[in-house]
């Protein structure tokens, strides 16, 4: 998508002499150069690897009678090894994405290998642990290859273990879940760190939300909630400030820590909606949560987009939201849709402002 | 902030995970093999469980009369609050020379001469009213599946409803029971090989 942006660009700036022709050809060669840049041709070996997986995965599960299971489990051990040989090999020789697609194939194997192992002695109720020996396994093997793809398999592999059939669900209490899930997340970030697979980060952060989530589903007190939003607010604080110590490594992180923080702030808010349902206090959590929506404005929204929507859409919501608890009981459905109409008219107008000072604003730093 | 472009070997790397990973399937199936080695043998009657739910996908699913716990024979400390839980379980052989639970606790239970002990897998304890425990207390120990080749799981399914299906479990030391063989009208359909 960036690239055809900017293509675009480029394009411009080149027919308005801004650029010369040559030189917007090399930008994009180097654009086209880069690791991370979308290629069609990796893509689809990374697919063919899926595929190649799926088919020992079924061929497992089919629990297929023709070839004794001791073979069939021999089989497996031996793709496991040929595909991390393999893998290994066009390493060395900088073949990096068919290595990628192999080493792909040999955790999946890994997998499998589990599941043939549970199906041979009739094991049940502990899918739990054997996903987290999976998880375990792509853990290792991403570290030690430093690979990208594989980080992206253990981060898939963490809400598996955590959505596996086994854990005394849904219940956390005392159950192990509770501090592995934030630990999965952990191990997931370092990964993202060390091999560089940066679209994996949101894995890991989506996994501390789903966490912080079922933390609260579990425990539904009021108390869970402050914490929640407490602990969003310090994260976001932390991340977002550049008086922060932490604000260095949170911007090597790109647009991501600010905004999950940011998320779990608004989900506590959410959850203390919920908490306080007497008139006062429903305000009282409404202007917090106003002056929240105009915080994350104020300090993200020049450099971190994706916390500027966000905190308009809170800010939109809980305008609606205060709206239909208060004024719209009084009015009536159609008056309703009227000051709702003017309300979200009145926030595009504040929108626009803010969105033009924000440009002036880069027009002058970058000036 | 990303480290500067370390990398293992990647041969080395590839040795290193090949090896582990086969090492910790061979560590599963050898303590499988060993329950069905050397774990003391009892056998256990099954019991019919819905028939709509029986039969899922390639495993049938067994019900053992073992699964409840009556109240009545939990001995010792109970625990005080709701949650995480285990059960040890003594078995000993009944009329019919199938076995039957006599004891359960939330502690271990120590080995006796003609009783064999299974531990089950953890379960959510709900305690009753002013501590007590309620009159039954479901429970698993993961030999509640048996995986079948395609298509055969339907004579399976009809005798496990007639109750004549029953199940030679291996138990290991620690409680980790293991199936063994699978009986039909008290002949054996299903052996078990070691590997």
């Amino acid at each position: 998508m960036y690239r055809s942006w900017l293509e675009r660009d480029l394009k411009r700036w080149t027919t308005q002499g801004l650029l010369d022709g040559s030189v917007s050809d090399r930008l994009l060669e180097e654009y086209d150069s880069r690791e991370s840049a979308f290629s069609l041709g990796r893509t689809l070996i990374i697919i063919a690897a899926l595929l190649v997986a799926t088919a020992i995965l079924l061929l497992v599960a089919s629990n297929w009678e023709a070839i004794p299971r001791s073979l069939r489990l021999f089989g497996i051990v031996l793709v496991i090894w040929v595909a991390y040989g393999l893998g290994a090999v066009l390493q060395t020789r900088g073949f990096e994405r068919t290595a990628a697609a192999l080493l792909v194939v040999g955790t999946l194997a890994f997998g499998g290998a589990i599941s043939l192992v549970g199906q041979m002695y009739h094991l049940s109720g502990d899918a739990a642990q054997a996903m987290l020996v999976w998880f375990a396994g792509a853990v290792t093997a991403a570290a030690l290859f430093r690979s990208a793809a594989l980080t992206t398999v253990a981060g898939f592999l963490a809400f598996v273990v955590a959505g596996a059939d086994g854990w005394p669900a849904p219940s956390l209490a005392g159950g192990p879940l509770l501090w592995l899930m934030p630990l999965m997340a952990v191990a997931v970030i370092l990964l993202v760190r060390y091999t560089g697979a940066r679209r994996t980060r949101h894995l890991a952060y989506l996994l501390l939300v789903t966490w912080l989530a079922i933390v609260y589903g579990e425990y539904e007190w009021l108390s869970t909630a402050l914490a929640i939003a407490a602990g969003g607010a310090l994260a976001y604080l932390a991340a977002a400030l550049p008086q922060s110590p932490l604000h260095p490594l949170a911007r090597s992180a790109g647009a991501a820590p600010a905004f999950y923080a940011y998320l779990v702030l608004l989900l506590g808010l959410l959850a203390l909606h919920a908490e306080y349902d007497d008139a006062g206090g429903r305000l009282l959590i409404g202007i917090v949560t106003l002056a929240v929506s105009l915080a994350g404005i104020a300090f993200s929204g020049r450099d971190n987009g994706a916390v500027r929507y966000l905190a308009y859409l809170a800010f939109a919501l809980e305008v609606l939201y205060l709206a239909s608890a208060t004024v719209g009981s009084i009015l009536g459905t159609s008056g309703f849709f009227l000051m709702a109409g003017v309300v979200v008219a009145l926030i595009a107008w504040a929108v626009v402002v803010l969105e033009r000072r924000f440009a002036g604003g880069k027009r002058r730093t970058g000036a | 902030m990303t480290i500067a472009r370390f990398r293992f070997p990647p041969l080395s790397a590839a040795m290193i995970v090949a090896a582990l990973q086969t090492a910790v399937l061979g560590y599963m199936v050898e303590g499988r093999a060993t329950i069905l080695r050397n774990g003391a043998e009892i056998r256990l009657k099954t019991q019919p469980v819905d028939p709509r739910d029986l039969l899922r996908g390639d495993y049938v699913t067994l019900s053992y009369p073992i699964s409840v716990i009556p109240a009545a024979i939990v001995t010792g400390e109970k625990p005080r609050e709701s949650g995480r839980a285990r059960l040890w379980v003594r078995v000993r052989p009944g009329d019919g020379g199938d076995f039957e639970a006599t004891e359960a606790s939330f502690a271990h239970l120590r080995a006796e001469e003609g009783s064999v002990v299974l531990r089950t897998l953890p379960f959510i304890y709900h305690g009753g009213a002013e501590g007590r425990i309620p009159d039954r207390l479901f429970v698993r120990y993961g030999i509640e599946r048996y995986y079948v080749p395609e298509g055969e799981g339907r004579v399976l399914e009809e005798a496990h409803n007639q109750q004549a299906l029953e199940v030679e479990v291996r138990v290991s030391t620690g409680g980790t029971p293991q199936i063994a063989r699978i009986l039909l009208r008290g002949e054996p359909v299903y052996d078990e090989p070691l590997y």
